[in-house]
Formats: structure tokens, C-alpha cells, sequence
């Protein structure tokens, strides 16, 4: 350090210049690196996914029947992903809504802190972790609550999903609640109001937004789940009869494409299917992602 | 009812849940502590899978996720930190900038199946590394880029605007300003990244399946076109064996040791970071 | 602690390299869950006798066995993914087209019989033989009550398996003549016989598809009634070929196998060998 300290900087040897802008071109590869490794897996699924689209058209989206050889029909995966992931939703925003106002509003820092570390924990426990728990417990027991003919349904599949994405939404909405300027806090306290109505009143309003994007980046991480699902889901390829029935089994397209991938890997119209079931759960998935994020940075300029 | 009543009632109302909430932590460990202890006998550890997983330890096992792991962010590593360093000190373009965070969303977003069918296919079948551990770290490395990167970038724009102002008092040309105030200074942060990658990818099962894991036949990878055995999987095909009571015992057991794994990488991950954020305040 | 870490990294991330020069001959096999077990048990003599025959060489032979069905087995053996594969199933007429250019050969090494399974409260209950028929309507979604087959007052839980399973190729050909064949009454779809076992040992309603290995006190095989007569599932009604659902269980190479598969091959076929299938369950192939 001393020895560079040493020279102006309006005369480095060229030797220097040169080196830095070697080692400039070596991080901007490193960069490129980066980017290639996001867009070429989007260009790899759309290129893998082209015979499928060419075959069928639309009517990948809208088919019923996926029988290899015949038929590849995606609308049960579809419609399977969408209700697991909207069931999921639905039992956590109550309860993340709940308890992220709890922890933010109604804690001291010391035990907020115990908290959020515990959330923290509690969102990288692997997914084969959940299956397991899945599949030797949570599946028995809405079998036998129910009175099912099996526990393996979209109900099961959705519970857990609630289970896994928990901590995520409810860490991402605290910090949400949180970012909300103190100033909004004091005034209304000096209103008169009480710490539940400003809590209700005036925190929670100017955190929708960002609890909106936490929950949706947690559905985005729901929907793309595989393993868990896989176990408790039943893996059966039709739409529930009647549509609404969630104690039936179904498919998703991540368990999909992890029981069915290796019979086809590399080629044919098959696996062409099974691409195009994950060019579709990636648009999904993106889409969700970019909406929540929209929010969340919508709250942080507010 | 009266306001404040309510209010009182609402707010009891809403510990509850929180404690509901927390307590699931405990009961989730406690189930998987309950479940494996019986099973984890002295052994367990340093001994091999028998009779189809169903007796012996996971040795091998374990050896196998933490080669899959580590590979991956030894690989992953150098591409992140240059990443960053790329995006933080020489881009100057926002555009470019706001490119590279949507692609790091976008792949931080995407299902690790995908990571798994698409890496398989470009890394083991067009590249030529087959089903093997390269494969596995390779697909492993891009699926915790975003992971480290976060990290990097953090530590990276909470240094103090004094050290880089002072870098360039010096006439320190920007390579050496990386090389001797930004790395140096954000090194915990670096580590700590790499805890967090680690632990991302001791987690993963859906993203290796296909394409670096083998069932049997291999204790430790004697080449580069080698699979591994792995903890995930291992339980994987246990877990779907739920209906034999050792094969259950095993899975459970080897969940033990697969969630203190991960436990331990993310706490050390805390510790870095607050060790982190002790410089950045002094 | 940098350093530490750093050492701790590079010291995993080195340990497959030293050895890494020196190819050992691996053999990959991957297919059926059904040969799997013969195929894991081989797999570990074979490479035991192999060491003491060459305990001088430092070559030693691994044999990886991974499963993934009898679809994934024949699909990656023909695509030169693995070495062998392992089928439950013959090879079928669409596959056969496929991978012509791949000369699929098969060796057979052991007989097994797919049972028609059912929980064993059903079996308790007094259900011990189906016909062709109500197996038929029972995956066609006609029955849907074990009470209409003479049980009890239950639902039945059909279990199916993933259709590239050979498993259900065998079941479904010899019920609906057809291996590919639709089942609209089916309640759960599972993967692997364990997984199959699993659910089917787990509900008190359940049928499926198992093969003879798998079949326990939770999970009981019932018979095949034809007209008036019987014919159970026992090892004599699949040694005799009485029992109407029987399979062979193979091995597969593109081509014929040379060096240390055809010695692999060879050595499962000895008398050695099919002690092995009989310890996994099945019927030695003669």
C-alpha cells in the first residue's frame, strides 16, 4: 500500500494502467459470467421448450390429458400449481399479517430480535426436511381429521407450503412494518391514539404494499418447490372433481417434472413437454416475483 | 365491549400467535430430535449405509453433500465477488446496473428443479461432465450466485465513503483500491456469504437428483465423472419408504444431521455479520 | 479464521483429486426398483471378488446401481448414459423403434410375479381373490366401493404408479391388454415400489400393484379368480407359470456387453448369482 501511496496519480507507469484495465475486463467477464447464467437458462427453456409449441400451440396450456406418446395436455399442472400455491396463500397472509404487526409493534427489540433470528432459521430448513415431516405426519394427520381415503391431496400439499414460506413472508413484512418512519408513530401516539389503533390504523396502511410484495415473493418460492410437494401431493394428473375439491390429489408442475424428468432427459417431444411445464412455472414464477418486488420498492420510496 | 378491553384482548390475541409461530421452530426440532436421536447410535457418523440405507451410518453420504457444496462455492465465489466488484466500482451506467439486479432476482426467483434439468443438460450432457459431482457443484454454484452476491454487496456498500475517498486521496488506481481496501475491509461479509451458500446448498435436493447423485456403488469420487452420494437424497429414498420403520429411523437420523448442517452454517453466518456490522460502526 | 476457512474449503474440495488420475473400470446401472435390489446386492459381491482376484492391481472396480424405473433404465442405456440398465418390463415396440441404432440386448436373470395388492384390513376383512373384470372396473372408476366386490362398507383407494413404471406395464397389460392403458378411476399415483408399499400399508382401503418382493403382512397379495378357479400368488403358481401376471426381470446393454460388464453379466447368471436373486425375493431365471 505504501509502496503505490507512493505515486501521483497523474503519472501511474503505463504498466499500471495497463493492469488495471486487465483486471477491469477479467471482473467485467466475471459479470458476463453472471448474466449468462440467468438469461441462458430462460433462452435454454425457451429453445428446449420450441417443438412442443410448434406441435400443439396453445393447446399445450389447455389439454387435459398428458399420456407420453399421445397426448401432452398441461392444464391439471397448471391449475394444481395455481390452487397449492393460492390455498398456501391464503392460510398465511391472516397469519403473517398477525404477527408481523405483533413483532414489529408490540415487541422489545431484544425479543424482536430472538424472533426474526428464529425466522430466520426456520426459512432454511430443507425442503426434504419438510417432506419428510410432511409425509410421516402432516399427510396421517389430515387423513384421519378429515376422514380421507388418503392423506396425499392438495390440502396436505398446501399446509406445508404454508409451513415452508412462513418465515420468509413474515420476516419481509416485519421489515416492511418496520420501515414505516418513526415520525408517523410518534405523531400518532401523540394524537392520542392507542398503540393498537396506530398500529392498525397508521402503521399497517403505509405497509400493505410492502407486505404485499413480501407475501407474493413468498408464493413465488412456494410455487416453485419440489421436493416437498412431490411427497405429499399424490402426483395424479387431473384436475380435481369437482374443481373446488382440495381433498383430492393433483399435480404440480415442479413434482411433475422431478418424477418424470429422467425417463426423458435430453430429448424428444417428451421432455420438449416437460420443458415447456418449466418455461411456464418460470414465467409464473417471474412474473409474481417482479410484481412483489415492484411493491416492495414502492414502499421504500414512500 | 370497551375499547381498551378490545384492545388488551387483541393484543393477547396476537401474542399467541407469535408464540404459536415461534413454537413451530421448537416443534419442528424437537420432532426431528425426538425421531433421529434413537436412531443416531455411536457410529452413525463415521460408518457406511448397509442393507439399502436401512442400517449402517452416512459417512458417505455426508462426505458427498459437503463435496457438492463446497465445489460450488469455491466455484461460485470468485464469480460473485467479480460480479459485484464489476457492478459496484466500475459500472457506471444505471441501466446496466438496474440489468444486472433484475437478473440477480431472476435467478435468485427461479425454481431449483429448473436449475437442476437445465444444468444437467447444458453442464453433464453438452459439456460433457455427465452425471457426476462437477455437474452437481457446477449447478449448485449457479444456484447460490444471487445468495453471495447479496452478501458481497452489502458488505461492499456499507464501507464508510471516507476509506474509498481516502483510497483515491492516495491515487490508488481502482484495482488496487479492491485489492487493498475493498476486499480486505468487507472480508467478513464475503464470508459470510459464503456460510449462507453453503448452507443454501446443503439444503437443496431438486436441483442434484438428476444430475450428481448416485445411490450406491460409491463411497468418495475418485475422478471428475464420479457421482456422490448425498445426504438429501439418501433421504429422499428413505422418505419414500416411509412404511419401514428402520428405513424411517435412517431418514430421520439423517434429517438430524442434515438440519444441524445447515443450522450451524447459518449461525456462523450470523456471527460474521455481526462481527461485520461491529467494524462497520466503529 | 480466513485462513482456516480457506484451508477448510480447498482440503474438501481437493479430496477427490488425488486419486483422480487413476481411473478405476466403474460399471453404471440404472433403472428398475424392482431389479434394483438383485442389482445392489451383486454389485457388492461382485466387487469384493473382483478385489481378491486383483488385490495387486490398484484398479479397482465400482459398480454404481441408481434407480429411476424401467423407462429412465432402457432410455439411458440406449442414450450411452449408463452401461447397463435394468427393465422390469420386455422392451416395447415404440422403444424397440427408437433406439434401433442402439442394438438393445437383454438378459434376463430372474422371474417375478406382479401381485394385485391390497391392504391387509381389506384382506382381513375377507376380500382374497378378484377377477380380471373388477380389477378392470375397480381402475376404471365402475367400482368404487369394496362392499360391491363382497367387502366391507368402504371406498376403495385405487393406487397407480407412474406410467413409465414397467411395474404397471405388466399389471396393466394383463387387466386392460393394453400397458399403456388410461385409469380414470385411480385415487393416488406413486413411484417407486417402496413408495407404493408405503401408501398401500398405510391406508385401510387401498389396492395396487406391487411386485412378489415387496409383498408383506401390512400389504397382502390376493388371488386371480378365472371362473370358478383360483390361482394365488405363491412362489410354485410362478415357478409353474400358473400365476397369470408373471415378468422377467433383465438387464440390459446396448450391444454386446464386453469386458467387465459381460463379467458382471455372467457372474448373475452363475449359480452364485441367482442365490442372490433368490435372497432378493424372486424366482431365479433357469
Amino acid at each position: 500500500m505504501k509502496k503505490v501511496a507512493t505515486f501521483p496519480s497523474h503519472n501511474k507507469p503505463k504498466s499500471m494502467e495497463n493492469e488495471s484495465h486487465g483486471i477491469m475486463w477479467v471482473f467485467a467477464g466475471l459479470n458476463l459470467i453472471f448474466l449468462c447464467c440467468a438469461g441462458g437458462l430462460f433462452l435454454f427453456l425457451i429453445f428446449e421448450s420450441y417443438p412442443i409449441f410448434k406441435l400443439h400451440g396453445f393447446d399445450f396450456w389447455l389439454g387435459q390429458d398428458w399420456w407420453v406418446g399421445e397426448a401432452y395436455g398441461a392444464l391439471p399442472m397448471l391449475y394444481g400449481s395455481t390452487l397449492v400455491t393460492a390455498l398456501a396463500c391464503l392460510l398465511v397472509l391472516p397469519l403473517a399479517l398477525a404477527v408481523a404487526i405483533f413483532i414489529s409493534e408490540f415487541l422489545t427489540p431484544t425479543s424482536r430480535r430472538c424472533v426474526k433470528a428464529i425466522l430466520e432459521l426456520l426459512a432454511g430448513v430443507p425442503g426434504i426436511v419438510y417432506g419428510l415431516l410432511g409425509v410421516s405426519f402432516l399427510s396421517l394427520w389430515i387423513k384421519d381429521v378429515f376422514g380421507l381415503l388418503d392423506g396425499n391431496t392438495l390440502a396436505t400439499a398446501s399446509c406445508l407450503l404454508a409451513i415452508m414460506i412462513l418465515p420468509t413472508v413474515l420476516t419481509l413484512s416485519e421489515d416492511a412494518m418496520r420501515s414505516v418512519p418513526a415520525e408517523y408513530r410518534d405523531n400518532a401516539l401523540g394524537l392520542g391514539l392507542s398503540k393498537w389503533q396506530t398500529a392498525t390504523a397508521v402503521v399497517l396502511p403505509q405497509a400493505l404494499p410492502g407486505i404485499m410484495g413480501a407475501v407474493l415473493l413468498g408464493i413465488g418460492r412456494a410455487m416453485g418447490e419440489t421436493i416437498a410437494v412431490m411427497l405429499v401431493v399424490g402426483s395424479l394428473d387431473r384436475i380435481p372433481d369437482p374443481w373446488f375439491n382440495i381433498f383430492s390429489s393433483a399435480q404440480t408442475i415442479p413434482s411433475k417434472l422431478g418424477r418424470e424428468a429422467a425417463e426423458a432427459i435430453g430429448e424428444g417431444t417428451h421432455w420438449s413437454a416437460l420443458m415447456a411445464l418449466g418455461l411456464t412455472l418460470f414465467i409464473m414464477v417471474l412474473l409474481i416475483n417482479f410484481i412483489g418486488n415492484r411493491f416492495l420498492k414502492r414502499r421504500s420510496i414512500s | 365491549m370497551n375499547p381498551a378491553t378490545f384492545e388488551k384482548g387483541m393484543v393477547f390475541f396476537l401474542t399467541i400467535l407469535t408464540l404459536l409461530v415461534s413454537s413451530l421452530l421448537l416443534i419442528i426440532l424437537a420432532t426431528v430430535f425426538a425421531k433421529g436421536l434413537p436412531a443416531l447410535h455411536s457410529g452413525f457418523l463415521i460408518e457406511a449405509s448397509e442393507n439399502f440405507g436401512r442400517e449402517g451410518g452416512i459417512i458417505y453420504q455426508l462426505m458427498g453433500t459437503l463435496i457438492l457444496m463446497t465445489g460450488a462455492v469455491l466455484i461460485s465465489l470468485p464469480v460473485a465477488l467479480g460480479s459485484v466488484i464489476y457492478q459496484t466500482q466500475y459500472l457506471k451506467s444505471e441501466t446496466g446496473k438496474e440489468i444486472c439486479r433484475q437478473f440477480a432476482q431472476m435467478l435468485n426467483a427461479t425454481p431449483t428443479i429448473l436449475f437442476g434439468l437445465v444444468g444437467y443438460l447444458f453442464f453433464g450432457v453438452y459439456l460433457e461432465t455427465g452425471v457426476s459431482w462437477v455437474t452437481g457443484s457446477l449447478i449448485l454454484a449457479v444456484m447460490i450466485l444471487p445468495t453471495l452476491q447479496v452478501s458481497i454487496r452489502e458488505a461492499i456498500e456499507a464501507l464508510p465513503d471516507q476509506y474509498k475517498d481516502a483510497g483515491m486521496a492516495l491515487g490508488l488506481s481502482p484495482w488496487s483500491q479492491i485489492k487493498t481496501i475493498i476486499i480486505p475491509q468487507c472480508y467478513y461479509g464475503i464470508i459470510t456469504g459464503v456460510f449462507l451458500g453453503l448452507a443454501r446448498a446443503a439444503g437443496e435436493t431438486a436441483a442434484i437428483m438428476f444430475a450428481a447423485t448416485t445411490f450406491s456403488g460409491i463411497h468418495l469420487p475418485e475422478s471428475f465423472s464420479d457421482p456422490v452420494p448425498t445426504l438429501q437424497t439418501h433421504m429422499l429414498v428413505l422418505t419414500q419408504e416411509a412404511a419401514n420403520p428402520e428405513a424411517l429411523a435412517q431418514a430421520w437420523s439423517a434429517g438430524l444431521v442434515l438440519l444441524s448442517l445447515v443450522f450451524f452454517l447459518t449461525v456462523m453466518a450470523w456471527i460474521l455479520r455481526s462481527r461485520l456490522k461491529m467494524e462497520a460502526e466503529l | 479464521m480466513f485462513r482456516m476457512l480457506l484451508f477448510f474449503l480447498v482440503a474438501i474440495g481437493v479430496i477427490p483429486f488425488p486419486v483422480s488420475a487413476d481411473h478405476s473400470p466403474k460399471i453404471e446401472i440404472v433403472g428398475s426398483t424392482t431389479v434394483l435390489p438383485i442389482a445392489s446386492r451383486a454389485a457388492e459381491r461382485f466387487e469384493k471378488l473382483q478385489k481378491i482376484e486383483k488385490f495387486k492391481s490398484s484398479h479397482r472396480l465400482r459398480i454404481l446401481v441408481n434407480a429411476g424405473g424401467s423407462g429412465v433404465g432402457i432410455h439411458s442405456v440406449a442414450k450411452g448414459r449408463s452401461d447397463i440398465g435394468m427393465a422390469s418390463r420386455e422392451i416395447s415396440p415404440s422403444e424397440r423403434k427408437r433406439f434401433e441404432g442402439s442394438h438393445l440386448k437383454v438378459h434376463t436373470v430372474a422371474v417375478d410375479a406382479v401381485a394385485c395388492v391390497i391392504s391387509s384390513e381389506i384382506y382381513e376383512a375377507g376380500i382374497r381373490d378378484l377377477t380380471r373384470q373388477e380389477i378392470r372396473d375397480i381402475y376404471l372408476g365402475k367400482i368404487r366401493n369394496w362392499k360391491e366386490v363382497g367387502g366391507p362398507d368402504r371406498k376403495i383407494v385405487v393406487v397407480d404408479k407412474e406410467r413409465h413404471r414397467g411395474t404397471r406395464h405388466v399389471f396393466m397389460n394383463y387387466i386392460f391388454g393394453n400397458p399403456t392403458a388410461k385409469t380414470p378411476g385411480t385415487i393416488l399415483v406413486t413411484g417407486s415400489n417402496n413408495e407404493e408399499q408405503t401408501k398401500i400399508a398405510q391406508s385401510d382401503s387401498a389396492i395396487g400393484m406391487l411386485s412378489y418382493a415387496w409383498i408383506n403382512d401390512e400389504v397382502r397379495a390376493i388371488g386371480i379368480r378365472d371362473n370358478k378357479s383360483i390361482v394365488n400368488l405363491t412362489r410354485e403358481t410362478i415357478r409353474k407359470g400358473n400365476y397369470p401376471i408373471v415378468r422377467n426381470l433383465s438387464f440390459i446393454t446396448a450391444g454386446e456387453p464386453n469386458g467387465e460388464v459381460k463379467a458382471f453379466l455372467e457372474y448373475l447368471k452363475s449359480p452364485e448369482g441367482q442365490q442372490l436373486v433368490e435372497e432378493s425375493g424372486y424366482i431365479p431365471f433357469t
